[in-house]
């Protein structure tokens, strides 16, 4: 094992890896604003990529870079929409957060079968516009659209921080996150941020989904096994996290990439679940702990 | 006529299994009285997780796990090994409850979303133990051809007496102190742990009766079907389950019993729609929990006093 194999592997999971830190973000922006653990998370990552395989391959035919912006715009119209008709008033009737998760869950199972019904269930791909030339760099193998999807979550996640911490809605947000009523009697709209938010975490699971394009084919159920592993990223990291989703997806990502290189690649998921077990048990709030509110 | 109206309503539990035992009197087609067979192997999960979910207040995502583990202990002794279809029917639901534990550890330190996924990445691990292991589990070929216990119609009605023994245990549990320390746990853990609950010990017996039931329920599914897959045993097999509860009432043995034939059937029911079912079954559900607080069939319920437990908290 060379030096530049090992990069090339580490690279690769850097990509799987932010694919799930994407999602993880997701689940996390939202259970700040709302409390919601979005079980239809990476469902709606799926429906993201299906959007763009629509726009530029099957029906548009459009360029790459319109046809991405278009997916984003649809699912955040969608997301935001989904908030207001659906996720919102489950909240604000003050449902039992078991409902509300198997009404997410619920949500997922429309949401894998319409994909089922309107696309078909063959893999299926879109080209990416950036070539298929691997880029040597010493013998490390590099596709150039790993480093797009690097540059991409990176400005990404710049974009983010600065909407966060800059913009009043951003601030919002995080006041929200903190001290729900409180916020409110400051004159936060709730209602209106939980479907923002909502937006926002649409248009990261469909940038998420674009981005997957290249590294797996697209199927109605992919979305399954891509939520469970953002979802342990999420936990791992520790929910409610900026940094924590970011952490944890990374170490998903990283790790199954070299558990399936050194060990075997038949148990990978299972060494990633059970890293996330331990990880619980020695830290039950995830690496970056938010203060979890607990009673005394 | 009002005392009569209130035994009726008190045995309603009975009733409703005196009906569904007269079903193959009035003779089903076959598909549909496999449909019932299902419903009533499902009910014993719902049961599993009236116990678990409805009176401790521990969301599980991995039954499905607990089910797959019952059934290919069966399968595997009975198929491989020889043993007596009757000593698989009890050994399974042991080694279940042994696996419970296991499930039941995560729960001690963790609870909301942690805990949720944690019991779905333990159904995972056991789904893709299942699919690797091809030398004792078939992969995903499969294992064919298990001996049942009963063929036809006497499997059904051993299946309706177990049901009808573990739908009581939960009437009886529901009543006991056990069930009032499951409860204690739901409602405020650390209130109950000041009034003496060991709420680690309490939460440990929650999970291994949960699994004990669901790996009944999994030997069932054995005999009901003859043939076991890893994909019958996945999340969204594991959602489902935690759906026929929601629907039940949570709480409600009775309701739990008829949540599962109802929720077992309506697939099929909706078999009309062809390729589109299963959409509209995601869609009827998530209508129906979108306006549960204004349909409110707990209120409902309770008009008819059912036999049930206290309220769920809300």
């Amino acid at each position: 094992m060379s030096l530049g194999t090992f990069v090339q592997l580490i690279i690769q999971g850097i990509n799987m890896g932010l694919i799930y830190a994407l999602a993880a973000l997701a689940v996390s922006l939202i259970w700040n604003a709302s409390g919601l653990f979005n079980f239809s998370q990476g469902d709606l990552l799926t429906l993201g990529g299906y959007f763009m395989l629509t726009f530029t391959v099957v029906a548009l035919k459009l360029p790459y870079w319109v046809g991405f912006a278009l997916a984003i715009v649809v699912m955040g119209t969608m997301g935001f929409f989904l908030s207001r008709s659906y996720f919102y008033p489950m909240i604000n009737q003050k449902l039992n957060p078991q409902l509300i998760l198997i009404g997410t869950v619920a949500l997922s199972v429309v949401i894998r079968n319409a994909i089922l019904n309107i696309w078909g269930p063959s893999a299926q791909r879109f080209d990416n516009p950036f070539g298929s030339k691997p880029i040597l760099i010493g013998d490390a193998i590099i596709m150039p659209y790993q480093i797009v999807n690097i540059v991409i979550v990176i400005i990404l996640v710049v974009l983010l921080q600065l909407f966060l911490r800059k913009t009043v809605m951003g601030i919002a947000m995080r006041a929200v996150a903190q001290k729900p009523v409180v916020s409110s009697l400051m004159g936060i709209k709730v209602e209106q941020l939980v479907s923002y938010t909502f937006l926002l975490s649409t248009c990261l699971a469909s940038i998420a989904g674009v981005l997957t394009g290249p590294i797996l084919p697209l199927i109605p159920e992919m979305g399954s096994l891509l939520s469970i592993k953002a979802f342990a990223a999420v936990l791992i990291g520790g929910l409610g996290s900026f940094s924590g989703a970011l952490v944890g997806g990374l170490i998903v990502g990283i790790s199954e990439v070299l558990f399936s290189t050194f060990i075997t690649s038949t148990y990978k998921d299972v060494f990633i679940f059970l890293m996330m077990m331990i990880i619980l048990q020695i830290r039950p709030g995830g690496i970056f702990r938010i203060e979890i509110s607990e009673k005394v | 006529m009002n005392k009569a109206l209130k035994i009726l309503k008190d045995n309603f539990i009975y009733l409703a299994f005196i009906v569904v035992g007269l079903l193959p009197v009035f003779g089903l087609p076959n598909y549909q009285f496999y449909i019932v067979e299902r419903g009533m192997q499902n009910a014993l999960v719902v049961l599993s997780l009236v116990i678990l979910l409805g009176f401790t207040g521990q969301l599980s995502l991995g039954h499905a796990g607990l089910v797959a583990v019952g059934a290919y202990f069966y399968a595997i002794t009975v198929k491989n090994y020889g043993f007596s279809p009757w000593i698989s029917l009890i050994l399974a639901p042991v080694v279940t409850g042994l696996v419970g534990m296991l499930l039941a550890i995560p729960s001690f330190k963790l609870r909301g979303p942690f805990l949720v996924v944690n019991t779905i990445a333990f159904g995972e691990i056991v789904r893709i133990l299942i699919l690797n292991a091809v030398d004792f589990t078939g992969g995903p070929f499969g294992l064919k051809g298990i001996k049942p216990l009963f063929s036809g119609v006497y499997l059904y009605y051993f299946m309706l007496v177990v049901v009808l023994i573990f739908a009581i245990v939960t009437l009886r549990i529901n009543k006991s102190h056990i069930g009032l320390a499951f409860k204690a746990i739901r409602d405020d853990e650390v209130a109950a742990e000041i009034i003496g609950v060991d709420v680690k010990k309490y939460k440990l017996l929650s999970f291994v009766i949960s699994s004990i039931f669901a790996g009944v329920s999994g030997v069932f599914f054995a005999n009901l079907t003859g043939y076991l897959n890893p994909d019958s045993f996945t999340f969204e097999i594991s959602s489902t389950y935690l759906l026929m509860v929601v629907m039940g009432g949570m709480t409600s043995t009775t309701g739990g019993f008829l949540s599962a034939l109802l929720v077992t059937a309506l697939p099929e029911v909706l078999r009309f729609l062809a390729d589109y079912r299963m959409v509209i079954y995601g869609l009827i559900l998530l209508i129906y929990i979108r306006f549960y607080k204004v349909l409110d069939i707990k209120k409902i319920f309770s008009k008819l006093n059912f036999k049930k437990g206290s309220e769920v908290v809300e």
